[in-house]
């Protein structure tokens, strides 16, 4: 479907983007944490695993997707921060699926996968569904980027 | 001009005498002769009082127009024979039609060869409506002809009848999009509806207001060529139009303005609200068809609910991939120093590594799947000689201490998600020391046996 690319803009960024965004919020979790195991591995891991949320949401266009622009909000919650949006082009317009009218007319079948849908997918949850349904496939696309980077990173990091 | 056709055929008063290349200009010296028509109940009531002459009238005019240039022949056959005879008749009962034609000398274009020669061929580049005895004023060619010609049909038909003088509306003097869609005209029925509403009086402003490309418009009477007559049915923000293509459905977004134009499928329903809902539905499709791409293995299915099941379970997968990844790296990070330096050096992302090495890591992600998508297995059958060995196989080299020591964060790790059964370190181990004792043969077999069953290795 290339004109359908055309039409709705699924552009990743290379798999380099997004590693050094993962490695530059690795190498400040190490800087962060100079002892080697002051805490328990499952905090560790839960770093590691928002690290790679917040690197790939950046490295994938910053605060310019709604997906990104979720994730990072909600990572910056838990850390009491804020985050900086940079200024939208144009207005979203935040539709609350739920208070349709006419949502029962809606094919149900679809609502109710869409529904799950928005549980997975960051930011999902004001969304309609077609415009759900673009920022999933941006979302799978820099999910399995980032998946790739970090393979590679465990496949040099470990021992031979 | 194709102006004369119709005045002849409406047998208005005034020629129409077109010398400006203009329709626009066209268009007004057919309509002021309208106005002026010396007798106002002239033909036009008597012509389309007829009604057969109507269609007779539409298919002599389609099968006009759909030639633009003909040849003298062409018209001839082309003409209906009755509508000769009707304008036969026409001319027979206003015998002063030849001296109203005679009179507009200010155009200068009539020419009593013309007149005296309705037949004749036309002359270079000139398209000539031959009626066979009415005069006929040269007919400067005109590509838009037909375009034209088929608009007067469209409004001819109705605006004919007792509206003389009604302020004929400028729109149709544009060239209408294109001349395939002259054939369409002669649905007169169709059209009916269409033209009613243009003897309304409605200003062309009106019209203009609906055009998507303002700037187009040279004029407010003028047309943006890409739209064909306009029904207002709804004054919804998004523009329905019903047009006679069939089955045919155009949309444009609109850089002017947000609204998306979409045409009503023949046979539809032109509500809005169900174009509404039938543009949303093929939004939704095309972006399935998007998605369909990305997730592999999703050409097999049809349907729409699979599909969305389908990527559901991608996106489940990928995110779980994603956590489990960020759980070795941190095991890694215990047993290594994390030294960005060396890792940037070490080229880490080249196309192709060791490939024993990725083929290691390739059984540690199947294990992990395998154990990952067990969880419906609560006895823990994992295939624990290939796994728990490939979980080993690349930690081997490690001191098994340190192994077990990840132990706990493989437990963690598993009680994280809440979906899998716990694994309990007793019954890893176990695991694991069975397997250690088949490391060494399928250390052999690394790449042959191994199958993908995720998406993941495919990627690697």
């Amino acid at each position: 479907m290339a004109s359908a690319d055309k039409l709705i803009n699924t552009y990743v960024p290379e798999k380099d983007v997004f590693a050094l965004h993962f490695l530059q919020s690795l190498s400040n979790l190490r800087t962060q944490n100079p002892l080697n195991s002051p805490d328990k591995s499952i905090d560790r891991v839960r770093k590691i695993k928002k690290a790679a949320y917040v690197s790939m949401a950046r490295a994938a266009g910053g605060t310019s997707r709604l997906w990104s622009r979720a994730l990072l909000r909600r990572a910056a919650k838990d850390d009491n921060k804020s985050v900086r949006f940079s200024r939208r082009k144009r207005k979203v317009t935040w539709k609350i699926s739920s208070k349709r009218k006419r949502s029962n007319q809606r094919a149900p079948v679809v609502e109710e996968a869409a529904e799950r849908l928005r549980n997975l997918v960051p930011g999902g949850g004001g969304m309609e569904t077609s415009k759900l349904m673009e920022e999933t496939a941006h979302y799978i696309k820099c999910l399995s980027m980032q998946v790739k980077v970090m393979q590679c990173l465990v496949d040099g990091l470990s021992p031979k | 001009m194709e102006n004369e056709l119709f005045m002849n055929a409406g047998a208005s008063s005034h020629p129409p005498v077109i010398t400006s290349p203009s329709s626009s200009s066209a268009m007004l010296n057919w309509v002021s002769m309208e106005t002026q028509s010396v007798d106002p109940s002239l033909g036009c009531n008597l012509f389309w009082e007829k009604s057969t002459e109507q269609s007779i009238f539409h298919s002599a005019l389609s099968s006009l127009v759909s030639s633009p240039t003909p040849s003298n022949s062409n018209f001839s056959g082309g003409v209906v024979g009755g509508e000769n005879v009707m304008i036969r008749e026409l001319i027979g009962k206003r015998g002063n039609i030849v001296d109203i034609y005679g009179t507009p000398a200010s155009n200068g274009n009539v020419s009593g060869s013309c007149y005296a020669t309705p037949m004749s061929s036309p002359t270079p580049g000139r398209m000539m409506v031959m009626k066979t005895t009415t005069p006929i004023t040269e007919i400067s060619g005109d590509p838009g002809f037909a375009e034209r010609a088929a608009r007067f049909s469209c409004f001819g038909s109705r605006s004919f009848n007792g509206r003389t003088n009604s302020p004929f509306p400028m729109n149709n003097e544009q060239p209408v999009a294109t001349n395939e869609k002259m054939p369409r005209i002669s649905s007169s029925p169709a059209l009916k509806p269409l033209v009613s509403r243009v003897p309304t009086g409605e200003s062309s402003g009106e019209f203009s207001r609906k055009r998507k490309a303002k700037s187009k418009q040279n004029s407010p009477s003028t047309v943006s060529p890409s739209k064909e007559i306009e029904e207002k049915e709804d004054s919804d923000p998004k523009r329905c139009k019903k047009s006679e293509e069939n089955g045919d459905k155009t949309k444009s977004i609109d850089p002017y303005k947000d609204y998306i134009h979409v045409r009503a499928r023949r046979g539809q329903a032109t509500d809005s609200h169900s174009l509404a809902e039938r543009v949303r539905r093929e939004k939704i499709s095309e972006r399935m068809k998007l998605l369909q791409d990305l997730v592999p293995g999703c050409n097999k299915v049809t349907g729409k609910a699979l599909m969305l099941d389908e990527i559901i379970n991608y996106v489940q997968s990928l995110q779980r991939q994603v956590e489990f990844l960020s759980m070795k790296l941190s095991s890694v990070n215990t047993r290594l120093d994390f030294n960005m330096d060396a890792i940037l050096s070490k080229d880490i992302f080249p196309s192709s590594n060791n490939l024993m090495h990725h083929q290691q890591v390739l059984q540690l992600d199947s294990s992990a799947e395998t154990l990952l998508g067990d969880h419906h297995n609560n006895n823990l059958q994992l295939n624990p000689d290939i796994s728990s060995n490939n979980i080993i196989n690349p930690l081997e080299t490690s001191e098994t201490r340190s192994f077990i020591s990840h132990l706990p964060t493989f437990a963690h790790f598993t009680d994280s998600i809440s979906q899998y059964s716990t694994f309990s370190e007793d019954d890893l181990t176990s695991i694991i020391h069975m397997g250690f004792a088949q490391n060494r043969l399928h250390e052999l077999n690394h790449g042959s046996s191994k199958q993908v069953p995720s998406h993941m290795k495919a990627e690697l």
